[in-house]
Order: structure tokens, then C-alpha cells, then sequence
């Protein structure tokens, strides 16, 4: 038993924070360069647990914690899924789709320059195609124009149902798909409190600095143990997934209730810690928080579950 | 990373098992210090015969050498049993035998650590004082020097087991003077000498289990300070390390046992179909796993770094705050039967009152989240 990172897991989470913090600032989180993508791509990040890679779950989810905390994109998640379980089927960008119910039209997120799509049910997967536009039964053609989320790292459009390229009953990868996105929660809860850690020695009231008065200090400590436990049970999660153990599907759901609560009870008190800047569009702190309430959709944690 | 156990562990975990199936008292152990007293001596003392008293203690003074895996090993089975609560053994196993192990001389270690572990001597704790609980650096008793002895006067407060303790782990102020946490010492105080008077505190929950102790020049020789005369700021720094630390690891593992009798009584009386009682269970059941992953992430830290850190405090905080939310739902599952609490009773009420201690004793939540603030995200110091 051993749920410390080892130095080879270390050096692959240091690199990973060290690529981002030089490429793909939290702060640029608005606009994203457009060949963002392709080096991403080139770095392997979404193909780190694919066949032939030899490497484990809780590495991956070390990786995907430093890649939340700034706000990679979310393709990233459904890419590695579709790469690990279905490697013969996806290529290049795998969006991402909320579970919806038919006939609803399918809410893909991420979706620029995406081949297919993946969405995540309970007990299963399934990969479509994904048009860039579409003819419908009464022969007219629909665009289907990218919008933006509340993330505003994140695009999102609208597509009809159409038959599934691929689908698996296999509880494992819709598992794999929440334990990384509880993976990018708890990045971006640590993306919370160290904003607001670094804010409050920073800026002074009264003559000094605002994490000296309790009130703040302990905001900031609540959202330095929401962020522990998260991470703890991620670690946990991960290696229970990696040895397949029977209660795998319970410690994943876990690390995902946790994260996504933590994200976004880190995110509204990081912007209570920044006072006034906090709530303007300058600063960034809306940024994790607008992450953390679209996180909550990604292959959230059912209560059965969690209770079974 | 991995949660698995090796081999050998695994044998470790069985032996466990099977010694406490065969071995757990039947009768419960008696709520009250003074009534428990006994139970507890016995108790410990059976552990001790079988060789499941300080795992982790070194074995020349009578424990077992083994890692602190085994120990949390033993612990979980040790709760997965029903084990009683270790009770008025509990400052000396927890952390007045691992402060004696880290900083006393061989002497005091080879007289008070195998009785510690045959519960053969019980142990308080002398840190709080009426005007200093939180402020531990604020305290007042003091111990005059005169030749080879120490002369205290002064009183502490809120000290578990006092009235059934044979040893304290004194913190006082031995220099005249001295300010804040210089000229402290930290001293092994006889609870049998001279001039000690302890009063019992009846708690809100109807149990006496802390008292007020008071010193009237009470005689107590320069051989018992731990760790040199004026250094009883670290040493007592290292004791909280241990009450904070490892010391908790037996009431988290408690948690886990406590949920799923939660959610069985939930579905057993139908109020899991309240949607909230359904949603607070899952969210505790979740709470409850990351403790565990909390807990060996802290011990695999341990092991890696030699020392505990202050993520001990996190744990601390998460875990006394989480407790008291499973005792909170424990009482709102009980529906009217509430109201039939009468003192002494062993039900979910009386852990629900005893369990408001949590987040005051050894370092208030609000003292933790200074400690995690301070030393974990580098805020200023606020005192």
C-alpha cells in the first residue's frame, strides 16, 4: 500500500505542470490559440493509458489533475477514453457528448475540428460521427454552428441522434471517462485555492495582508481540505480501477462527487476571497468556477451508485 | 501508488481477524470513566498477553516492531470486530507513549512504556489551563526548581481520565518569567503525589470522563522532565503531532463501520426514499472512502518522509467535522426516540452530544485551520 506518487509518476506530473504553465496559461483559458490541439497531440497526454503505453490509471490521473488545473480542453477526456478502449475505431479528436435523451438533440462539447464523438452511459459507450453539418429528412441542410459554455475554454454545438458508430456494454470505459474528469475537478480545485492562497498574502487591508485575518485564512483552509480529500480519493480511485477491484465503480463515483463538489465550492469561495476584482471579467478567477459547473454534467457521480 | 497489501500483510490482516472473532468482550464497555475503569485494564491488558498492544512500539520495550501498515491493519480489523474503545488507555497508547518513544531518556522509556502498554498505568493529558486552552503557549502552572525537585502550583482543566490517571504528561512554565512557549517544560507528573486535587466535570451528555486538576505544591523530581527542562514546547509539539496524527487513525476507521449502519438503518425504517436523507448518506459514504484515502496517502508520506506533516491537521479537521456529521444524521434517523434520551444510555444521542468535543479537543477546528493556512498555503501569522 503506497498512495504517494513515485518518483517516476513525480516526473511526469512535474512536466506536465511545467508544459502547461508555459503553453496553456489558466489565464488565456478565454481564447485558445488554434494549434493548441495538435500540441497537445504531440505531447501524447491523450494516449497516456492506450495499448502499448505500459503506463497505470493513477499516473494518468496525476497527469489529468495538472492538466484541470488549467482548464485543458475537454476533448482531452474523450480522446483518451476513445484511445485506451477503442483504439481501431476513434482517430484524431474525439468531442465529448452529455448523455441526453432521444429525441433531444445531443449536446457535444469541444467540439472544433472533432471526427466523432463519445458519450459515456452507466455500464457503457457509444461513438458517433459527427458532421460539421447534416441533411435532414426533408432534405434541408443544417449547419451546426459552435457556441460557446459557461467554461469559456469550451465550445459546444447541437447535433441530431445518429446511429452509433460503436457501442460497447463494458462498465470500464464510462468508468475511466469519470475518474479523469474527476481527475480535471480537482486540478481546477487546486487552481482555486492556490489563486486565492497567492491573492490573499498579496493584497493588503487595513495595513496588511488579508490572509493574516482569520476570516479569510480559514476560506482558504476549507478549500485547501476540500482539495486534499478530493485528491486522496482520486488516488484511491485510480488505483482501484487500474487492479479492477470490485468496488471500483463505488471509489470512482466517490472521486467524482468529491472533486466536482470541491471545484465548485473552491470556485465561488476564491471569488468571495477576491472581493470586488473576483467577480470582474479582467480577473480570472471566474474562469475555474465556470469550469467546475460544467464539470458537474461530465459523467457525474449517481447516487445509486454511490449507496449501492 | 497502489491500495494493495503484500502477502505478508495480507497473513498480518488474517491473524488479526481471527484473534479479535475469538477474542472481543461480549459485554459493552461501561460509558463512564470511573465505571470503565476496569474494563479498560483488563482490555488492555488481554491485548498486551496476545501481542497486539503498540504494533508499531519498538519491541524492547514491550511492542511488536512492526510497520505502521500493520498497525493500520490491526486497527481496521480492530474496528471491523467491534472492538471496545481503548477508553482511559487512550492518552498513553496514542500519545504519551509515542512522545516518551521520540523524546524521553532510556530510563523513563524502560519504567513507563511497558506499563503503558499492559494498561497497567493510565495516562492524562495536562495541557489546558482555565485561561489557556487554545493558547497552549499562554499557560500559567508553574514549577519552581528547589534542588533535585520541581514544586507546581497552578491547575489545568478539560483532562480526560484525570480522576483515574496514575501519570500526566505535564506541560508547565519552569522559568520565572518566561514569555509565550520559551521556558516550558514538559514533565511526568505522579497523579498520586501530594497536593493534586482533581474535580470531576460532568459533561452535557450525563458521563464524567474529564476533570480540573489542581496543584498545591506538589513535589515532583527534575528526573521526570522529558526532553531537558525548558524544551517543553517541542515535546509538546510532538505530542500534538501524535494526537493529531496517527492517534485518530482508530476513529476513522470507526467512520466507515458507522455509515454503513447508517444506511441500513435508513433503509431499514424507509426514510432513504427522502430524497435529502438518500443524498447526505451517499455524500457521507463518499467522505467516509476519502478519509480512508487520506489516511494511507498520510502514512505512505509517513513512511516515505520519516516525520509527520502538517497534513495532519487536515485530516484532523476533515475527519472531527465528518464524524459529527454522521452523528448529526444518526439522530435525525432516530425520528421522535430523541426525545427518550436519558444520561447514560448507549445510543446515537449520547455520541452525538460527547461527539461536539471533536472540534475543540486538541486544537480547536478553528485552531487547525490556522495551522493548515499558516503552514500549508504560506498565509501570514495571525498570533
Amino acid at each position: 500500500m503506497d498512495l504517494t506518487p513515485n518518483d517516476e509518476q513525480i516526473a511526469f506530473q512535474t512536466a506536465t505542470a511545467d508544459w502547461c504553465r508555459d503553453n496553456m496559461a489558466l489565464e488565456g483559458a478565454r481564447a485558445r490559440p488554434d494549434g493548441l490541439w495538435a500540441e497537445l497531440e504531440a505531447m501524447g497526454w491523450m494516449a497516456l493509458t492506450a495499448p502499448g503505453m505500459d503506463l497505470d490509471h493513477a499516473t494518468e490521473a496525476l497527469v489529468f489533475a495538472e492538466l484541470g488545473r488549467f482548464l485543458a480542453p475537454i476533448g482531452l477526456l474523450s480522446t483518451a477514453v476513445a484511445n485506451r478502449w477503442f483504439p481501431h475505431v476513434a482517430e484524431g479528436k474525439v468531442a465529448l457528448a452529455l448523455t441526453a435523451r432521444e429525441p433531444e438533440p445531443l449536446r457535444v462539447l469541444d467540439p472544433a475540428g472533432s471526427g466523432a464523438v463519445l458519450m459515456g452511459e452507466p455500464g457503457g459507450l457509444r461513438l458517433f460521427d459527427l458532421p460539421d453539418a447534416f441533411t435532414d429528412q426533408r432534405g434541408a441542410l443544417h449547419k451546426t454552428p459552435h457556441t460557446p459554455t459557461i467554461d469559456l475554454s469550451t465550445l459546444q454545438s447541437r447535433h441530431e441522434w445518429t446511429s452509433s458508430l460503436w457501442t460497447e456494454d463494458d462498465p470500464a470505459p464510462p468508468l475511466h471517462l469519470q475518474l479523469l474528469s474527476a481527475a480535471y475537478a480537482v486540478g481546477c480545485a487546486d487552481a482555486s485555492r492556490d489563486m486565492a492562497a497567492d491573492y490573499a498574502k498579496l493584497r493588503e487591508q487595513f495595513d496588511r495582508p488579508i490572509g493574516w485575518f482569520q476570516a479569510l485564512k480559514h476560506i482558504c483552509s476549507d478549500m485547501a481540505v476540500r482539495a486534499a480529500a478530493a485528491r486522496s480519493q482520486l488516488y484511491y480511485a485510480a488505483c482501484a480501477l487500474g487492479e479492477n477491484a470490485a468496488d471500483a465503480a463505488f471509489h470512482v463515483a466517490a472521486a467524482k462527487r468529491l472533486a466536482d463538489q470541491a471545484a465548485l465550492d473552491n470556485g465561488r469561495a476564491n471569488i468571495q476571497v477576491h472581493g470586488g476584482i473576483g467577480m470582474t471579467d479582467e480577473a480570472a478567477a471566474h474562469l475555474p468556477l465556470k469550469r467546475a459547473h460544467l464539470l458537474q454534467f461530465i459523467a457525474p457521480a449517481a447516487r445509486e451508485t454511490l449507496l449501492a | 501508488m497502489d491500495i494493495g497489501f503484500s502477502p505478508e500483510e495480507t497473513r498480518f490482516r488474517e491473524e488479526c481477524r481471527d484473534w479479535l472473532h475469538a477474542s472481543v468482550p461480549t459485554e459493552k464497555r461501561p460509558l463512564d470513566a470511573a465505571d470503565a475503569i476496569g474494563f479498560d485494564k483488563a482490555w488492555q491488558r488481554r491485548l498486551f498477553d496476545a501481542g497486539w498492544a503498540g504494533i508499531n512500539w519498538p519491541s524492547k520495550y514491550g511492542g511488536r516492531g512492526l510497520s505502521i501498515v500493520q498497525q493500520v491493519i490491526w486497527l481496521e480489523e480492530y474496528a471491523a470486530a467491534h472492538a471496545p474503545w481503548i477508553g482511559a488507555n487512550f492518552v498513553g497508547i496514542n500519545h504519551g507513549g509515542p512522545t516518551l518513544i521520540l523524546n524521553a531518556s532510556e530510563e523513563q522509556k524502560a519504567y513507563h512504556l511497558p506499563r503503558i502498554l499492559k494498561g497497567e498505568a493510565i495516562w492524562c493529558q495536562g495541557f489546558s489551563e482555565p485561561g489557556a486552552g487554545s493558547d497552549l503557549a499562554g499557560i500559567k502552572t508553574r514549577g519552581r526548581i528547589e534542588g533535585e525537585e520541581l514544586v507546581i502550583n497552578g491547575s489545568k482543566i478539560w483532562t480526560s481520565f484525570a480522576h483515574v490517571a496514575d501519570w500526566q504528561e505535564l506541560v508547565l512554565r519552569t522559568e520565572e518569567g518566561s514569555l509565550r512557549h520559551k521556558g516550558l517544560s514538559w514533565v511526568i507528573c505522579d497523579m498520586h503525589a501530594p497536593g493534586i486535587t482533581v474535580r470531576p466535570i460532568r459533561k452535557m451528555s450525563g458521563q464524567t470522563e474529564f476533570a480540573e486538576v489542581f496543584y498545591d505544591d506538589v513535589r515532583i523530581p527534575l528526573a521526570k522532565v522529558v526532553g531537558g527542562l525548558g524544551n517543553g514546547w517541542k515535546v509538546a509539539m510532538s505530542t500534538l503531532s501524535f494526537e493529531r496524527g496517527t492517534g485518530f487513525i482508530a476513529d476513522q476507521v470507526k467512520q466507515s463501520q458507522e455509515i454503513e449502519e447508517l444506511i441500513a438503518a435508513a433503509r431499514a425504517n424507509g426514510m432513504i426514499k427522502d430524497d435529502r436523507i438518500a443524498d447526505s448518506l451517499a455524500q457521507l459514504r463518499a467522505e467516509v472512502a476519502a478519509v480512508r484515502a487520506m489516511t494511507y496517502r498520510n502514512i505512505s508520506e509517513v513512511l516515505r518522509t520519516d516525520q509527520p506533516g502538517p497534513e495532519a491537521s487536515v485530516i484532523r479537521l476533515f475527519t472531527s467535522e465528518l464524524g459529527q456529521r454522521l452523528e448529526r444524521i444518526a439522530v435525525l434517523l432516530m425520528g421522535e426516540a430523541i426525545i427518550d434520551f436519558a444520561y447514560g444510555d448507549d445510543n446515537p444521542v449520547g455520541d452525538y452530544l460527547r461527539g461536539f468535543a471533536a472540534t475543540i479537543a486538541g486544537g480547536t477546528a478553528q485552531i487547525q485551520r490556522d495551522i493548515i493556512g499558516e503552514r500549508l498555503l504560506g498565509l501570514p501569522k495571525s498570533r
